[in-house]
């Protein structure tokens, strides 16, 4: 199968970022912060 | 219910049909019908997605959830972004350059016809009893709380969807869904400030989380590995993955939410959305259900929240029972009700001790009303034996009825009547379009105009409405029919994801091979339910597996693999 590179449609950038890593990383970033917000939340009243 | 109430519920309900109607009329042909013309930005694609995974249950059972477990519930969606991400990097762009308008499609082009009708087929047949449900479990409870007729509220709901999906297509659905998902989330939002405003004077809400920590319903997440536990951390990032890769990866009433997107861009941005703002909305609606739970530890709740049940329960032999047991929570709850105040003036005051013993009399207290509840729903089941003992789907809705003021009653109701018709009218739109790209114009009629396959849309997504109404107008007849459901869902889902993950990521299995371990694969499972007892969600695993494992074998007895057609 071909990559992303081969289609123009697919070559439109993300909005605040250089590449869509970037915007991947912000959503898995995203959910670490939540995690870790999670677990202090329980942490405190365990 | 109020006059005013009414006007709010339906006022907001035909306003959005109204708007859904106005602003999509006039789809002169089917690209513009199924796929919304591919000319929605990021943030409606988000947004549908969202909304099309929030039915009324959502709304309905999450808090009750949190009211009776706490948050931990949260944890099922942890995979759900990684999920967002893999379908961004590799689903979108395959299915933008094939230019499909069904997931299907992409399986005759990776595999062939026979597969690709399989798994439409198989879409066809757990989707269309899942809308069914989708109108039936808000309905039931709806019409129970209320005192509404249970077949006009399952007619008021199909209808309403019927109208707008029908007439305005996949933009018709994407367009109303955007006000659905604000009157849900702004309800939500209301809620909480109203359920805090509720709460005794004295009570602030860093009181009220302190109680709900405190009697533990703050364990948003549990790091601990325990295959027994429904619910951790390792469970939500693993299950949660795989359930949310073949939900929004291969179910229709998904895929075409993005596939409408304006570009690859643009729908990649409305998943990733989905992504970012998933878990927040779930520990939002978990949260509420957390408040509720506290304004019950100051407020005497019901023994049991189904009220309808209660009054068939009290016209038994068992009342007497009932009534002890009524007086026995009512005592536990004011004995509770006091502790929880001198611990929160212990908080107050830093006395660490008198804290932790007012902590353990308050959940010593807690256990004991959790066990009359369990004491009081065996009599439910010996009083009326065909009646549901689990009341946690009733107890938001029923805090909502008796607590808040008039209009915002009106309000919540049409956060949940939007939930229905948003989802429901997803899988009409889906069940639509598949049955005729995939079926009727692919293998029935081949060569129509592009105004025929219009009205045949329309008229088939018409006939999966009135179907999806007369399933939810039967529903009651069957036992314990959602649950018959979701097995049928989970013993087709494991092989339509099976044949996708081959399609997208074994390249060396070829069509026969797929073809014939899906038809395998299949039969194992429904064999595997009718002779053993096997846990019904564990199928989704099974089929998913026999499916890979069967085809790799097949392709390797077969011998070498042509080129596929996506790499010719």
């Amino acid at each position: 199968m071909s990559t992303d590179q081969e289609s123009g449609n697919e070559l439109e950038k993300p909005p605040f970022f250089k590449s869509w890593a970037g915007m991947y990383w912000l959503v898995i970033g995203n959910l670490l912060v939540l995690i870790f917000l999670f677990y202090l939340l329980t942490s405190s009243y365990t | 219910m109020s006059t005013l109430d009414l006007i709010v519920l339906f006022g907001t309900i035909f306003f959005i049909v109204g708007y859904g109607v106005y602003k999509t009329r006039g789809n002169k042909d089917i690209e513009s019908y199924l796929k919304g013309g591919n000319s929605m930005k990021w943030w409606t694609v988000g947004l549908s997605v969202m909304a099309t995974q929030a039915s009324a249950i959502t709304f309905l059972s999450t808090p009750g959830q949190a009211f009776e477990d706490g948050m931990r519930f949260v944890q099922f969606y942890f995979g759900l972004p990684i999920a967002m991400v893999i379908l961004s990097i590799t689903f979108i762009p395959i299915y933008y350059r094939l230019k499909v308008y069904t997931a299907y499609e992409f399986l005759e082009n990776r595999f062939d016809l026979k597969t690709r009708t399989l798994a439409a087929m198989l879409f066809l047949v757990q989707r269309g009893m899942g809308a069914g449900i989708t109108i039936y479990a808000p309905s039931i409870i709806l019409s129970t709380i209320l005192d509404w007729n249970l077949t006009l509220t399952n007619i008021v709901i199909g209808v309403l969807v019927i109208i707008y999906t029908v007439s305005g297509g996949t933009r018709a659905v994407s367009q109303t869904q955007k006000q659905q998902m604000a009157i849900m989330m702004g309800g939500m939002v209301i809620a909480a400030f109203v359920i805090i405003d509720l709460l005794p004077e004295t009570i602030t809400l860093g009181n009220a989380i302190d109680v709900a920590g405190n009697m533990g319903r703050l364990n948003v997440v549990n790091f601990e590995f325990d295959l027994s536990d429904r619910y951790n951390f390792w469970s939500g990032i693993t299950g949660g993955l795989f359930l949310a890769l073949s939900y929004f990866g291969t179910d229709q009433s998904q895929v075409q939410r993005y596939l409408s997107g304006k570009s690859v861009a643009q729908s990649r941005l409305g998943l990733l959305m989905n992504g970012l703002l998933k878990v927040p909305m779930q520990f939002l609606i978990l949260f509420v259900g957390v408040l509720v739970f506290v304004f019950f530890q100051f407020y005497e709740p019901p023994v049991f929240f189904n009220e309808a049940v209660t009054k068939q329960v009290s016209q038994t032999e068992y009342q007497d029972e009932w009534e002890a047991l009524s007086q026995q929570h009512q005592a536990t709850f004011e004995a509770k009700r006091e502790g929880l105040h001198a611990m929160i003036e212990a908080e107050e005051n830093n006395d660490q001790a008198r804290l932790e013993a007012k902590k353990a009399e308050v959940n010593q207290l807690q256990k004991e009303q959790l066990e009359i509840r369990n004491e009081v729903k065996q009599l439910v089941t010996q009083a009326v034996p065909i009646a549901e003992t689990k009341d946690t789907d009733y107890v938001f809705i029923t805090f909502v009825i008796k607590y808040f003021p008039q209009g915002l009653i009106g309000l919540l109701l049409a956060v949940i009547f939007s939930a229905a018709m948003s989802s429901t009218a997803s899988e009409l739109n889906a069940l639509g379009s598949t049955s005729t790209v995939d079926l009727y114009k692919r293998s029935i009629k081949k060569q129509g105009s592009d105004q025929h396959y219009l009205l045949a849309s329309r008229l088939l997504t018409l006939l999966w409405g009135i179907i999806a109404i007369i399933f939810a107008t039967f529903a009651s007849l069957a036992d314990n029919l959602i649950e018959f459901v979701n097995i049928i869902g989970s013993i087709f889902y494991g092989t339509i994801l099976g044949i996708f993950l081959l399609a997208f990521y074994i390249r060396y299995v070829q069509s026969n091979a797929a073809f014939i371990a899906a038809v395998i694969g299949q039969s194992t499972v429904i064999y595997l339910f009718f002779t053993t007892d096997i846990g019904f969600l564990w199928f989704n695993f099974i089929g998913c597996g026999l499916v890979v494992g069967i085809a790799l074998i097949l392709q390797t007895i077969m011998g070498k693999h042509s080129p596929s057609k996506d790499q010719k």
